[in-house]
């Protein structure tokens, strides 16, 4: 009888566990190498370290970009507001800039300011370059300068061909989904972070 | 000249074929860039096409629009938008927009912000524009 009962009862978890991992499509380890730093209030980080235990959305932006990011970080932001209307309040926002030499703490700060974003759940990451550009490709994020251009006084402007991404990263650091940042699907979003917290 | 411009005026005057509705621009800080939107709405038979926009606000003001290509997305300038008359146009985050680059000042969420449209046919068209984060 036991054995009948578990013929019957695995197939039903197996079922139930390859549709969870459909669901989630990715299941890339980050925590396989470290990245340094530095936030929003210039304090040294350890990624992934900084989120682990925690599910986080992570985007990535440049703060110069006058459309699409601004459209991602709002994403991010109504993402978190949903989330709290659900009774969810232990997300992780991490936003991280693949445009390093603009985008130093003070910049990030006052980005996420004006914006009226919270640091309890949220932070701004910047680093060295060769060190973003590493952690940009463990998320297969690509971004490329377009239009450089200099003014009177010699300082550049310009824009960036990027990678138009948000990713979904479970509490142990293991990438989990990758998401259109500036076009999210919120409900699909918030369901995904529902089947991990489950 | 006067008078010549006077009888040009009365003779072709311009035309207010062109409404502008639901302007609104991001709030961001001084030096950085923003973006302006909003609907153009064509009325008269003819296309028009708005080829330049100036404020006060930013050090340089262009128009552009959103591309993608595969997973990458990028703005490009472009020199004009044409609206084909009993038409509208609608200048939208992700799509085209109006690129406001080294802000000269914050704007913050609920401020005003003045702009000047030009259109070939429609002549100067002043629009004020609120500061909001879309919902």
């Amino acid at each position: 009888m036991i054995k009948i009962k578990i013929l019957i009862t695995l197939p039903i978890i197996l079922l139930a566990f390859i549709s969870c991992q459909e669901k989630l499509p990715l299941d890339k380890d980050l925590t396989k190498k470290t990245y340094q730093l530095i936030n929003q209030d210039s304090a040294n980080v350890t990624f992934p370290e900084v989120i682990k235990g925690h599910i986080t959305v992570m985007g990535f932006i440049y703060t110069h970009c006058p459309d699409i990011c601004p459209l991602t970080t709002n994403n991010m932001y109504l993402t978190e507001k949903k989330l709290k209307e659900q009774g969810i309040d232990d997300v992780k926002f991490v936003e991280l800039s693949f445009d390093p030499d603009r985008d130093i703490p003070s910049v990030l700060k006052e980005f996420a300011n004006i914006r009226g974003i919270s640091f309890k759940n949220w932070m701004l990451l910047t680093g060295e370059k060769s060190i973003v550009e590493d952690l940009c490709k463990r998320f297969d994020v690509r971004a490329i300068k377009t239009d450089e251009e200099f003014n009177e006084n010699g300082e550049p402007s310009y824009s960036m061909m990027h990678t138009d991404r948000i990713s979904l990263i479970d509490e142990n650091g293991i990438l989990r989904k990758n998401y259109k940042g500036s076009t999210l699907n919120f409900d699909e979003i918030i369901k995904d972070i529902k089947t991990l917290k489950d | 000249m006067k008078i010549l411009l006077f009888l040009l005026l009365i003779l072709f005057p311009p035309q207010d074929n062109i409404k502008i509705k639901d302007a609104w621009v991001r709030p961001s800080s001084e030096k950085m860039s923003s973006a302006l939107y909003f609907t153009i709405e064509n009325t008269g038979e003819s296309a028009d096409t708005l080829f330049k926009v100036d404020s006060d606000i930013a050090e340089k003001v262009e128009i552009h629009e959103t591309y993608t290509e595969g997973e990458m997305m990028g703005m490009r300038k472009v020199d004009f938008i044409a609206i084909p008359g009993k038409n509208s146009f609608k200048l939208k985050p992700g799509a085209h927009h109006v690129m406001l680059m080294k802000l000269k000042k914050d704007i913050k969420d609920g401020n005003e912000v003045k702009f000047v449209l030009y259109f070939r046919r429609a002549g100067e068209i002043s629009i004020t524009a609120k500061a909001k984060q879309p919902n």
